[in-house]
C-alpha cells in the first residue's frame, strides 16, 4: 500500500506539473500580452506595468518565467478577472463549491439510480427486462444534455409548476457563506427558518441534478451489469450456490459486494465527464458555479479567468480521479501492483 | 481432417468479413446502419435535395407551425422559424453540418491517433511511461472544457471548433490503439511472423492491424456519438457555428427566444441530434455485439 500510495503522489506532482505548464502556455496562445494574461490587469499603468514584468520574471528566460508563474500560483495568487477585476481567487471560492455540490449529488444519483438498474439488468441476463433496461440506457445515452435541461424546465417548471427552474436558492433566504456548499451552510446558520431553506434549496437542486446524472447514470448500468455478469460466471458463486445457499443469500452475501469494487474503479474516470455536462447544465439552470463563469468569460474575452479556470477544475477532478483510486486499491489487494512502464 | 470441396477453393473470411456477416443478422443493428447511410447520403446530398435555401427568410411566413398543425402549409412540412426560413432545410443542411463535420472529424483524428499510438506502442521504459502519464492527464480533462480552451485561443466558429474537437479526440484514439496493439503483440502468432523475420512495422500492418480494426471502429462510433454531442453543445453555447449556419445546436439555441410561441424550433433540432446519435450508438453496439458473438464461436 505505501508503495501504491508513493506511485500515485507522484502521479499526482507529474498531473499538477503538466497542468500549470498547460495554464502558463495559454497565457502565450490567447491574444494579447503575456504578462497582462497572467494577472489579468488591463488597465495598468507604465508603473505598474514595470512592477508586473519584474513579479513575473519577464525579463528572464522560460524556466525562470514558469517558476514566478507557478510561484504565484502556489501563493494562490492567481491574477485578476479581465472583465470585473475583482481577484480570480475570491470568485473561485465562491463559485466552485456550487459546483462541487451539483456534481456531487449528481453522482450519487447516477449511482444510487444506476448501479441498482444494472444489477437487475445483469440477473435477468438476455431476458426481457435486462433488454428494455439497456435500450432505455443507449437512448438516455444518446439525449443531449442541454435539450434535456429544457424539456425537463418546460414539463416540471412550467407545465406542471412542481419545482423551480433557476438559481440555488430563493432569494428569501439569507445565508452566510462559510463553506460554500449550501446544505452544510444551511445546517450551520441559527436562522429560524433553516428547515424551510433546507427544503427551498433541494427543490433547488432535483431537476439539475437529475439532468446532469441521467448519461451518468446509464453508462453505470452497463458498468454494473458487465460487473455483475462476470462475477456471477465465477467459480465462487456456483460454490455458493453449491452449498444450497438460497438466491437473495448468493447475490447480496456474494455478488453484490464484489460486483461493487469493480464499479467503484470507474467512478473517477466518469467524473469528468460529469463535471462536463455539469458545466452546461449550470449554464441552463443559472446555476451559480464555475462552469457558467467559465462559458461567460469566453464571451466577455477573459482569458486570465479562463486560465485559472481550466487549472482548478482539471484539478478538482484530477483530486477525485486519485480518491477513488485510493478506495479501490484499499478495497481491492489486486489492484495496488505494477501498472505502467513495464 | 478431409476435404469435403475437391474442386471448389476454400475460402476462408476475413475476420472483417465475419464481423459483417454476424451484423448483418441483428435486425437493430442494421435498422442503425440505414439511418447512419440515410443520415450520411443526406449530409452529402442536402444542397440537392432541400425544397428552401437554409439562410433566406419568407418574411409571409414567419413561425409557421408544423404541417400537421391546424394552421400548418404543407408546402412549409416542418414548419418555419422567426425569420419565415423553413425548418425542414435548415435541419436539412444541418446534417451536413453537425453529422458530416462530425464524421470528418472522427476520421481524421482516428487515422493520426492510430500513427501515433501504434509508434508509441513499439516504444518501452520511460519514454512510454512519460506517454502514459501525459495521456492521463489530458483524458482526466473534461473534453467540452479542453474544446472550450482551444475556441477560446481560436475565435469562435465552426471550423475552429472541429479543429478543437480534432485536437480532443486523438489522445484517445492513441490510448485505445497502443492498449490493442501492445496486447496483440504479446499473442503467439505475431511471434511466429517474427521468426519468419518480419520487421516490427510488417508485423504491424498485416498481421496486427487486421485483427485490431473492428475495436477501433466500435471506438470510433463511440467517439463520432461525443462528437455530435460536442458540435452541437459548442454550437447552443454560441462558442461553435455562427449565426445564419443551420448547425443543430446553434438553431435549437436560436429557438429558445420563441420557445412558448413555437415550440417546434426547439423540439425538432433536438429529435434531430437525438436520432443521429441513437443511430451512430446503434451501430457501434451492433459492432460490439458482433465482435463478441465472434469470439465466442
Amino acid at each position: 500500500m505505501l508503495k501504491f500510495t508513493f506511485r500515485r503522489l507522484s502521479l499526482f506532482v507529474f498531473t499538477m506539473l503538466v497542468l500549470t505548464l498547460l495554464s502558463f502556455s495559454l497565457s502565450f496562445l490567447f491574444p494579447g500580452d503575456t504578462v497582462i494574461n497572467h494577472s489579468g490587469q488591463i488597465n495598468a499603468t507604465p508603473t505598474e506595468l514595470v512592477q508586473l514584468n519584474k513579479a513575473y520574471q519577464m525579463d528572464k528566460g522560460l524556466f525562470t518565467q514558469y517558476v514566478a508563474y507557478v510561484s504565484h500560483i502556489l501563493s494562490g495568487d492567481f491574477g485578476q478577472s479581465m472583465a470585473s477585476q475583482s481577484p480570480i481567487r475570491d470568485e473561485i471560492i465562491e463559485l466552485l463549491p456550487a459546483t462541487i455540490e451539483l456534481s456531487l449529488v449528481a453522482l450519487l444519483v447516477a449511482m444510487l439510480i444506476g448501479i441498482p438498474l444494472g444489477f437487475i439488468a445483469a440477473i435477468n441476463h438476455n431476458k426481457v427486462s435486462d433488454n428494455a433496461i439497456l435500450s432505455m440506457a443507449m437512448l438516455g445515452y444518446s439525449i443531449p444534455v442541454f435539450w434535456l435541461g429544457l424539456l425537463a424546465i418546460l414539463v416540471f417548471s412550467i407545465g406542471l409548476g412542481w419545482l423551480p427552474s433557476a438559481g440555488q436558492i430563493s432569494l428569501l433566504f439569507e445565508i452566510e457563506l462559510v463553506t460554500g456548499i449550501q446544505f452544510i451552510d444551511i445546517l450551520l446558520s441559527d436562522s429560524p427558518y433553516k428547515w424551510q431553506a433546507f427544503s427551498d434549496a433541494s427543490a433547488h437542486i432535483i431537476l439539475p441534478a437529475c439532468v446532469v446524472a441521467l448519461a451518468p447514470a446509464t453508462i453505470f448500468i452497463r458498468l454494473s451489469r458487465a460487473a455483475m455478469i462476470e462475477v456471477l460466471a465465477t467459480s465462487y458463486i456456483r460454490a455458493a450456490r453449491a452449498k444450497g445457499l438460497s438466491f437473495k443469500q448468493i447475490i447480496f452475501r456474494h455478488a453484490i459486494r464484489n460486483a461493487l469494487i469493480q464499479i467503484i474503479r470507474h467512478v473517477g474516470l466518469q467524473f469528468a465527464n460529469l463535471v462536463t455536462l455539469a458545466m452546461v447544465t449550470e449554464v441552463i439552470f443559472s446555476w451559480p458555479g464555475i462552469g457558467r463563469w467559465l462559458i461567460e468569460s469566453i464571451a466577455q474575452r477573459d482569458y486570465t479567468a479562463i486560465q485559472s479556470g481550466l487549472l482548478v477544475l482539471s484539478c478538482f477532478i484530477f483530486i477525485i480521479h486519485i480518491l477513488t483510486d485510493f478506495i479501490y486499491a484499499a478495497l481491492n489487494p489486486l489492484a495496488r501492483g505494477n501498472k505502467y512502464g513495464s | 481432417m478431409a476435404r469435403e470441396k475437391i474442386y471448389l477453393e476454400e475460402s476462408f473470411p476475413s475476420p472483417f468479413i465475419q464481423l459483417w456477416g454476424i451484423f448483418r443478422k441483428t435486425p437493430v443493428a442494421m435498422l442503425g446502419f440505414c439511418c447512419f447511410i440515410f443520415l450520411v447520403v443526406l449530409a452529402i446530398f442536402a444542397p440537392i435535395i432541400a425544397p428552401y435555401s437554409p439562410v433566406d427568410g419568407n418574411l409571409d411566413m414567419i413561425l409557421l407551425p408544423p404541417a400537421w398543425h391546424d394552421n400548418g402549409n404543407v408546402s412549409y412540412l416542418l414548419g418555419t422559424d422567426e425569420l419565415g426560413r423553413d425548418m425542414l432545410s435548415r435541419l436539412m443542411y444541418g446534417t451536413s453540418l453537425t453529422f458530416g463535420l462530425s464524421f470528418i472529424v472522427v476520421v481524421f483524428s482516428l487515422v493520426i491517433g492510430v500513427i501515433i499510438g501504434s509508434l508509441s506502442a513499439l516504444t518501452k521504459g520511460i519514454k512510454s511511461s512519460f506517454l502514459n502519464h501525459f495521456l492521463d492527464v489530458v483524458l482526466s480533462i473534461p473534453s467540452l472544457l479542453l474544446a472550450i480552451i482551444i475556441v477560446a485561443i481560436l475565435g469562435p466558429g465552426i471550423s475552429n471548433t472541429v479543429w478543437a474537437i480534432a485536437i480532443v479526440f486523438i489522445p484517445q484514439f492513441i490510448h485505445i490503439t497502443r492498449y490493442a496493439v501492445k496486447e496483440e503483440f504479446r499473442k503467439d502468432y505475431v511471434l511466429a511472423s517474427r521468426l519468419d523475420g518480419a520487421s516490427n512495422f510488417r508485423i504491424l500492418y498485416y498481421s496486427v492491424f487486421p485483427n485490431i480494426v473492428e475495436r477501433l471502429m466500435s471506438q470510433a462510433t463511440l467517439a463520432q456519438s461525443a462528437a455530435i454531442l460536442d458540435i452541437a453543445t459548442l454550437g447552443f453555447l454560441g462558442l461553435g457555428a455562427q449565426i445564419p449556419l443551420p448547425e443543430w445546436g446553434a438553431i435549437l439555441a436560436n429557438g429558445l427566444e420563441h420557445f412558448y410561441v413555437a415550440p417546434w424550433t426547439v423540439y425538432l433540432p433536438g429529435l434531430a441530434i437525438l436520432f443521429a446519435v441513437v443511430a451512430t450508438n446503434l451501430v457501434g453496439e451492433g459492432i460490439r455485439h458482433a465482435l463478441k458473438l465472434r469470439k465466442e464461436s
